[in-house]
C-alpha cells in the first residue's frame, strides 16, 4: 500500500523490536546485520566486534575437545604416590553421599608418570605426544562438578544446568559475540556419533535457534544441503536472480521489514556458503606433513585427527566455537568401569597425537595465542577400584587442561587430596570454568544475560568465579 | 550435662574453661577467648566470612556470632553445641554431603579438627562482637529479599473485572466491542487504524490461522463471490468445523505442554524394551486434537489434563480412557530418566509438573520457588512444597530402578481390570506352553538317532504325538487369546514407590531445593496469594482434582486471562501480554488490561468455548486490518503495541512444510492421528512428524519448531542460512516444484495462463503484469541457455520467495 524507505532505519527497527536481547548481543547483531545490506561484501560493519565486548578479549575463538565418559585423573595428569602406597586399602575417609557408589578399595595407577618440559609437569606415559606440548598446557587438577551421571554431568559441562534445558556455552558465545565469518555457522559440533543426550548438549534452548550448534556427523558431508543437487551453479544463479526480483516486487508493496530483508540476504549468503564452506570443511588440501601431524596416517588416530584438523580449519576461517567429541567408537569411550588397563591405553592412543598435533599446528600458525583450547570430560574417575579393574564416575576432583587463548602455559592449578579424591586446593567448579572461558573471550559472565520467561538468565546462573590465577 | 558431654570430646586443655562459657568474666574465659581468637576466628575471617559475613549472607547464613551460628540459615541450624557429628558446619567442612564448604577447597585436617573441637566445647564466642539484632536470622529479611510481604496485589492476581466498553470518536470503524477497546487506545495515541485487508489476503490469513494450511482455490473463489454481509463469518465457521482446525491449534498447545513423541527418536515399536520411552504419547496428542475439534470447554480441558484419571467414567464406557490419556500432559515431562540419583529424579518430575501447570494454565513461573521464595512474585517456598505435596502424592513411574536399572514409566491399560487379568493369564499359559514345546523338542531331538532335517528328526522320534498335541493346543489358545491391552501414558494416584514420599502425603520444604535437607512439613494447598490463608484441607486423594478444579474456576484470576491472551497471541502474532507464560512481575504488563478482562469474562460467559472466542476475535475490525500502514502510523508504533495494523507473520515450521506439500497437492489430509511419522517425506501433516527430545535435527527444528524440553510460550523466528540452503538444495522442495510443474503442464497449456495459475495456486491471487513479464523473460533466458527445466526452476523460485512463507 505504501512504499517505505527512509525515516526508520533497520537499526532503529532492530532496536525497537529487539527488546529481548542482551546489549552485547544486540550490538553484535547490529554489526552483523550490516553486510546483509550489501550482499557481496564481507565486511562493512561500522563497529568492530571488539567494541561489543565487556573487556579486551584474550581469545577470539575456542576449541573444546570433549572426552565423553569421564577420563581418569589419577591415570593421566594427577599422579598420586599415596594411592600407589596404599593400593588395595580402603579409602581412609568417608565418601560423600551423592548417588550410588559401588566401589571397593584404592587402586593404584598401573602406569608411570614422568615430568616433562621446562615446567616439569607430570604426564602419564600413555600420552607421550601431549607430554611434548606440556609447556603450553594449563592443567587444572581441581575441577569439580555436581552430578555423578553422564547425562546430568555432560549437560552441566555444556550448559551449567544438570536437568533442564538451558543454552550451552557455544550458544552463549555466539549469542554474545556473533560469528567472525558470515559464510559459516558460528558454532560447530564435530561428533561422528551422538553422545549421551545428543543435541540437547549443543542446544540454544531458549536463545534463538540460530545460536544452536551445527552438528557435523559425517566428516565427508559436513553440512546438509550444501550442494545443488543438479550441480549446475549457473542455473542456480539464474534462479537466485529471479528470486531476488520476485522478492523485490513483493517488498515494494509492503512496510519495510528487517525479516524480509534478512531472508533475501540469507539466500545470497547461502549461495556464497556453497562456494566457501566445502573448502573450509575439507581437509584434503592439507599438506601430507600436516595430515601426519594429526595422525591421519594411522587408523588409530585417523578419525579424531580429522576432527581436530577440521576444527583448526574452522577456527582459522572464523568460526567462534568448535566442539570436538571423541565419539567415533561405540562402547564405553572414556567410561572405564572395567578393563581400565586395556581400554585407557587405547583411548589415549586415539587422541594423543591428534591433540598434540592440533596444539602444535595452532602454534605454528600463530593461532594459539588467541585460540583457547579446552580439553576434558564431564567428570573424572574414582581413585578406588570398581569391579576388578575399573573406576567409577567421580565429580569431586578431576583434571581438565586449557591451552592458548591467554592462559598460563606450563602451569598447574589446584590440587586434589593425596588420593586424588577431593579437590582440596583452588577448586574450580564447572561454573568457574565457564566464567573463565567467557572472560577470556571478552565477556563478563554476570553481564551476558537473556530475558526468558520473566527472568534474566546467564550461563553461570547465580554462580561462577573467573579463575584469574590461570590467566597469563 | 554439658560438662559431661564435653569431657568425652574436648581436650584436657579446655576442660576447665567450659563451665563458664556463656556467662562471661574470669580468667578461664580469657583462655577460651584466646582459643577462639587464635584458632577459630582466623578460619572464619579467611575462609568463610566473604560469603557469610557482614556484607553477604549466602544461604541466609552469617558466621558473626554464636547465636547466628545456632540459628543458622536456609539449611537449618549451623551447629548443635557439643555435638560436632550432628553439626551442619562440620558436615560441610568435612565435605561429606552435597554441602561442601568452603567451596573453593577443603580446609586442612588441622583446621577441621579445631572447628570440631570448638563445636564440642559448645561454640564459645567472645560476647563483645555480638551484633545488636543477633537473634534475627539475617539482615536480609524475607520482605527485602523476595516478593513476599509486599502490600499491593499485582494486576494479574486481582479478580477479573467486567469492564465498561470505552466510547470512541470514530464510531464507523468498530465492528465489535473488541474494536472499541482497541480504537480507544489508538485514538489516545493518535494512530489511525490500517485499511481493511483485501479479501484474498483475509481468507489466506484466516485459513492459515485456523488450520495451518493455505486456502484452496475454490474456497477463495467462493468467498470472493459471496456478497452477503456474513461472508467472512461463514468462512470462519467453515474453518472452525474442519479437522484441520484441531490439528493446527493442538500444535500451539503442544508447544506449551512441552510435548514430545519420543526420547531417542527413530522407529520404536510399542513393547520394546526401553522402559522410559514415550510409546503412547501420541494418544495424548490425538486427544488434544479431538478435544479442540469438539470444542471441549476449556475448564474441562484443564481438569482432564491435571486430574483426568480421577474423573468418573463417562456413561456407557467401561474405562475412563480420555481422562487417563489426557494426563499425558503431566507424564510426558522433560526430566532426565538416566539420572542415577533417583531421589533427584522424583523431585525433578514434580518440578517439571509444577512448572508446566504453572506456566501453562496460570502464567506463573512457580518453579522459581523450588529453592527459595520467588524473587519477584508473591509465591513462597512453602507455597511450592504445598503444591509439590500434591504431585509427590502422584506417580508417573512404577519402578525407579534403584538397583541401577532403568526407570519404568506408568502405562495404564485402557480396558477393564478383568480384561487385563484374563489377558495376563492367557499370556502366561501361552508362555508355559511355549516352554514345554521347547523342552520337549529338545528332548526329542536329543533322543533321535537318525540323520535328516531337524523337524523330521523331531517328529519321527515322537510316535505318540505329544508334541503335535501341544502345538495344536498352543495354536488354538493363541487364536482365542485376548490381544495385549491398549495402554496410555498417564499418571496415577499415590506417591512413587521406593521414593522418599511413597504414599499420599504432605511433604516437607526442601531447603535450598535439596531433598537431603528437609524442613517443616507443609500441608497440601494452593498458593496463598491466590487462594487465601483459609483453604479447606485436602483430605482425600492427592489433591490433584481439587487443584484442577481450583485452576479451572471462573474465580481464578489468572486462568481465563492466560488462555484468551494465548488465542489473541496466535491470531495477531503478539499477545496483549507479550509474555504468555508469565503474568508475574517480570512478565510484560498487558497493553490493553480492560480488553483482556473483557475477553476473559466473555470467555467464561460463553462456557469456556474456544471456538466462540476465535469467532469473536476474527470478526472484529482489528483482526481484519491490512498489515501495511502509512509511514506516520508506523513511526508512532513501530512495535505495533496498539494493534493499529495486522502483524505480517512468517509461517511456522509445520505450516511451511504443509504449505509445500499442499502446493503440489501432495498432502494427504486424511492421515489423521496415530503414532508419529519418522520420515519427513511422508505426505502427512507436520503435526504428525516425530518430535524427539534427543534428536533435534529435522527440518521442523530448522524452522524454529518448539524445543520439547521447555514449555514454549512463543516461537522465535530465525532467518539463517541453513534454511535458505534447505529451500535451494533439498530435494524435498525441488520435488514439490517438479510435481506442480507436471500438474500445470497437463492442465494449462498456454504459458501466460499457466503463470497466472501458478500464482493462484501458490499465493491465492492472480499474477500482476510485471510478474508475468518477469516470468516470460526468465523462460526466454532459460530457453536461450538450453535449460529444459525452466518451468521447474521458475516454480522452485516461487516456492523460495518471501511471499510463499509470509502472511500479510
Amino acid at each position: 500500500m505504501f512504499g517505505f524507505n527512509g525515516s526508520l532505519s533497520r537499526r532503529q527497527l532492530l532496536r525497537s523490536t529487539g527488546a529481548g536481547f542482551g546489549m552485547l548481543a544486540l550490538s553484535a547483531l547490529l554489526a552483523d546485520e550490516a553486510p546483509a545490506v550489501t550482499s557481496d561484501s564481507d565486511d562493512t560493519s561500522d563497529l568492530p566486534i571488539e567494541q561489543h565486548m565487556h573487556h579486551a578479549a584474550r581469545a577470539k575463538r575456542c576449541i573444546f575437545l570433549f572426552l565423553p565418559g569421564g577420563p581418569s585423573q589419577v591415570d593421566t595428569f594427577d599422579p598420586k604416590p599415596h594411592l600407589t602406597r596404599d593400593n588395595g586399602k580402603p579409602l581412609p575417609f568417608n565418601r560423600p553421599q551423592l548417588g550410588v557408589q559401588r566401589t571397593g578399595n584404592l587402586l593404584a595407577s598401573p602406569w608411570k608418570f614422568k615430568k616433562h618440559g621446562a615446567s616439569g609437569i607430570d604426564v602419564v606415559e600413555l600420552l607421550p605426544h601431549i607430554a611434548g606440548s606440556v609447556d603450553d598446557l594449563c592443567v587444572i587438577r581441581s575441577m569439580v562438578a555436581d552430578n555423578v551421571n553422564h547425562t546430568g554431568a555432560a549437560l552441566q559441562m555444556n550448559t551449567g544446568e544438570q536437568t533442564f534445558s538451558r543454552p550451552c556455552l557455544g550458544s552463549w558465545l555466539t549469542y554474545g559475540l556473533g560469528s567472525e565469518n558470515h559464510n559459516l555457522p558460528g558454532f560447530v559440533v564435530i561428533s561422528p556419533q551422538s553422545v549421551f543426550q545428543g543435541s540437547q548438549l549443543w542446544s540454544s534452548s531458549f536463545l534463538p535457534a540460530e545460536y544452536q550448534g551445527t552438528w557435523v556427523r559425517d566428516l565427508n558431508n559436513p553440512i546438509a544441503n550444501l550442494h545443488d543437487p543438479a550441480g549446475n551453479m549457473t542455473r542456480q544463479r539464474d534462479k537466485l536472480d529471479l528470486l531476488r526480483r520476485l522478492n523485490e516486487l513483493h517488498e515494494q508493496k509492503r512496510v519495510v521489514d528487517s525479516q524480509l530483508e534478512a531472508r533475501i540476504a540469507s539466500f545470497e549468503l547461502a549461495y556464497r556458503m556453497q562456494r566457501n564452506a566445502p573448502e573450509t570443511f575439507s581437509i584434503n588440501d592439507e599438506s601430507d606433513a600436516t595430515k601426519k601431524l594429526y595422525g591421519l596416517d594411522d587408523p588409530t588416530t585417523e578419525t579424531f585427527g580429522k576432527q581436530c584438523l577440521m576444527a583448526r580449519r574452522l577456527v582459522e576461517a572464523g568460526v567462534r566455537f568448535v566442539q570436538v567429541y571423541d565419539s567415533a567408537t561405540t562402547g564405553p569411550r572414556w567410561d572405564h568401569h572395567n578393563k581400565l588397563k586395556e581400554e585407557l591405553p587405547s583411548r589415549c592412543a586415539n587422541v594423543d597425537r591428534p591433540i598434540a598435533g592440533l596444539l602444535a599446528d595452532l602454534k605454528g600458525r600463530g593461532l594459539l595465542d588467541d585460540t583457547l583450547v579446552v580439553c576434558g570430560g564431564e567428570f573424572g574417575r574414582t581413585p578406588m577400584a570398581q569391579n576388578v579393574d575399573g573406576r567409577d564416575h567421580h565429580p569431586f576432583g578431576f583434571t581438565m587442561f586449557l591451552a592458548g587463548g591467554g592462559v598460563k602455559g606450563g602451569h598447574i592449578h589446584g590440587a586434589t587430596d593425596e588420593y586424588g579424591f577431593h579437590a582440596v586446593q583452588d577448586k574450580v567448579h564447572v561454573h568457574d570454568l565457564h566464567a573463565t572461558i567467557l572472560h577470556l573471550m571478552g565477556i563478563d559472565h554476570e553481564r551476558l544475560t537473556y530475558r526468558y520467561s520473566g527472568r534474566d538468565y546467564r550461563l553461570t546462573d547465580v554462580y561462577g568465579r573467573v579463575v584469574k590465577e590461570i590467566i597469563a | 550435662m554439658m560438662n559431661t558431654r564435653c569431657i568425652a570430646i574436648a581436650s584436657v586443655l579446655y576442660l576447665s574453661m567450659t563451665a563458664s562459657l556463656a556467662r562471661g568474666g574470669g580468667p578461664q574465659e580469657m583462655a577460651v577467648d584466646e582459643f577462639f581468637e587464635k584458632q577459630i576466628r582466623p578460619i572464619f575471617v579467611e575462609k568463610c566470612q566473604s560469603c557469610h559475613g557482614e556484607k553477604k549472607a549466602r544461604s541466609g547464613f552469617r558466621l558473626l556470632s554464636r547465636d547466628l551460628v545456632l540459628t543458622g540459615g536456609d539449611y537449618g541450624p549451623g551447629a548443635v553445641p557439643g555435638k560436632p557429628e550432628e553439626s551442619l558446619i562440620i558436615e560441610a567442612v568435612e565435605y561429606l554431603g552435597d554441602l561442601q564448604m568452603p567451596p573453593e577447597g577443603k580446609l586442612s585436617d588441622g583446621e577441621i579438627a579445631r572447628l570440631k573441637k570448638w563445636v564440642a566445647i559448645g561454640l564459645p564466642w567472645p560476647t563483645h562482637d555480638e551484633p545488636a539484632n543477633a537473634s534475627t536470622k539475617s539482615a536480609l529479611t524475607k520482605s527485602e529479599d523476595t516478593a513476599i510481604g509486599q502490600q499491593e496485589l499485582w494486576w494479574s492476581f486481582r479478580p477479573v473485572q467486567r469492564p465498561d466498553v470505552p466510547s470512541v470518536k470514530n464510531a464507523a470503524w468498530p465492528r465489535s466491542d473488541i474494536d472499541r477497546f482497541i480504537l480507544a487506545e489508538l485514538e489516545a495515541h493518535g494512530i489511525t487504524p490500517a485499511e481493511p485487508a483485501e479479501r484474498r489476503t483475509l481468507i489466506r490469513r484466516a485459513t492459515f490461522d485456523l488450520t495451518g494450511l493455505p486456502p484452496r482455490t475454490e474456497e477463495i473463489e467462493a468467498f470472493l463471490n459471496d456478497e452477503s454481509p456474513e461472508a467472512f463469518a461463514k468462512v470462519v465457521d467453515h474453518l472452525l468445523a474442519s479437522t484441520a482446525y484441531g490439528e493446527r491449534w493442538a500444535r500451539h498447545w503442544l508447544d506449551i505442554a512441552r510435548y514430545a513423541d519420543s526420547i531417542q527418536g527413530g522407529n520404536k515399536e510399542e513393547g520394546q524394551s526401553e522402559k522410559f520411552e514415550l510409546y503412547e504419547a501420541y494418544k495424548y496428542r490425538d486427544w488434544v486434537v479431538t478435544s479442540l475439534n469438539r470444542d471441549l470447554p476449556f475448564d474441562q480441558f484443564i481438569v482432564h489434563q491435571i486430574a483426568g484419571d480421577l474423573l468418573p467414567k463417562p456413561d456407557g464406557e467401561e474405562v475412563n480412557s480420555d481422562g487417563l490419556i489426557a494426563t499425558g500432559f503431566l507424564a510426558n515431562g522433560a526430566w532426565d530418566y538416566a539420572e542415577g540419583d533417583k531421589k533427584k529424579v522424583v523431585a525433578d518430575i514434580v518440578d517439571d509438573q509444577i512448572d508446566v501447570v504453572g506456566k501453562g494454565f496460570l502464567g506463573l513461573t512457580l518453579s522459581c520457588a523450588r529453592c527459595h521464595d520467588h524473587k519477584f512474585d508473591p509465591i513462597t517456598h512453602e507455597d511450592y512444597y504445598a503444591l509439590a505435596g500434591i504431585f509427590y502424592s502422584t506417580h508417573v513411574v512404577t519402578d525407579l530402578g534403584l538397583d541401577g536399572g532403568p526407570i519404568t514409566r506408568l502405562r495404564e491399560p485402557l480396558v477393564p481390570a478383568e480384561y487385563v487379568k484374563k489377558q495376563q493369564k492367557e499370556a502366561q499359559k501361552l508362555l508355559g506352553l511355549e516352554r514345554k514345546i521347547g523342552q520337549l523338542t529338545a528332548q526329542l531331538f536329543a533322543r533321535s538317532s537318525e540323520a535328516g532335517a531337524i523337524a523330521e528328526r523331531v517328529v519321527l522320534s515322537d510316535p505318540d504325538g505329544a508334541l503335535v498335541k501341544l502345538c495344536r493346543e498352543h495354536e488354538t489358545l493363541a487364536k482365542e487369546a485376548l490381544p495385549p491391552p491398549p495402554l496410555a501414558m498417564a499418571v496415577g494416584e499415590g506417591g512413587t514407590l521406593q521414593s522418599l514420599f511413597p504414599k499420599i502425603q504432605d511433604v516437607p520444604v526442601h531447603l535450598r531445593g535439596s531433598y537431603a535437607r528437609l524442613g517443616k512439613v507443609v500441608p497440601r494447598r494452593f498458593p496463598t496469594v491466590l487462594a487465601g490463608e483459609h483453604q479447606s484441607p485436602i483430605t482425600k486423594g492427592s489433591g490433584r482434582l481439587e487443584l484442577a478444579q481450583w485452576i479451572a474456576s471462573k474465580d481464578n484470576p489468572l486462568t481465563a486471562r492466560v488462555i484468551v491472551n494465548r488465542l489473541w497471541q496466535h491470531h495477531f502474532g503478539e499477545g496483549i501480554v507479550r509474555t504468555p507464560n508469565n503474568f508475574g512481575k517480570h512478565g510484560d504488563p498487558p497493553s490493553h488490561p480492560a480488553l483482556l478482562d473483557w475477553l476473559a469474562t466473555r470467555f467464561i460467559d460463553d462456557g469456556w468455548s474456544l471456538k466462540t472466542m476465535h469467532r469473536r476475535i476474527m470478526l472484529s475490525a482489528v483482526y481484519q486490518q491490512a498489515s501495511a500502514v502509512s509511514v506516520e502510523s508506523l513511526a508512532l508504533d513501530v512495535a505495533n503495541r496498539w494493534f493499529g495494523r495486522m502483524n505480517a507473520q512468517r509461517l511456522d515450521a509445520e505450516e511451511i512444510r504443509d504449505a509445500l506439500l499442499s502446493a503440489a497437492r501432495s498432502l494427504n489430509r486424511g492421515l489423521v492421528g496415530g503414532p508419529a511419522t519418522v520420515d519427513v517425506r511422508e505426505p502427512r501433516r507436520s503435526l504428525y512428524v516425530q518430535t524427539a527430545r534427543r534428536d533435534r535435527s529435522n527440518l521442523l527444528v530448522l524452522f524454529d519448531a518448539a524445543n520439547p524440553d521447555l514449555s514454549t510460550e512463543a516461537r522465535p523466528v530465525s532467518t539463517v542460512v541453513p534454511q535458505a540452503l534447505f529451500f535451494l538444495n533439498d530435494s524435498f522442495v525441488w520435488q514439490q516444484a517438479r510435481r506442480i510443474s507436471q500438474q500445470l503442464e497437463g492442465a494449462v497449456p498456454d504459458q501466460l495462463a499457466r503463470i497466472d495459475e501458478a500464482y493462484r495456486r501458490l499465493f491465492g491471487r492472480p499474477a500482476h503484469d510485471e510478474e508475468v513479464r518477469l516470468a516470460t523473460a526468465f523462460f526466454d533466458h532459460a530457453k536461450a541457455k538450453g535449460n529444459k527445466v525452466g518451468w521447474v526452476d521458475y516454480l522452485h523460485a516461487l516456492l523460495c520467495s518471501n511471499e510463499f512463507v509470509y502472511i500479510d
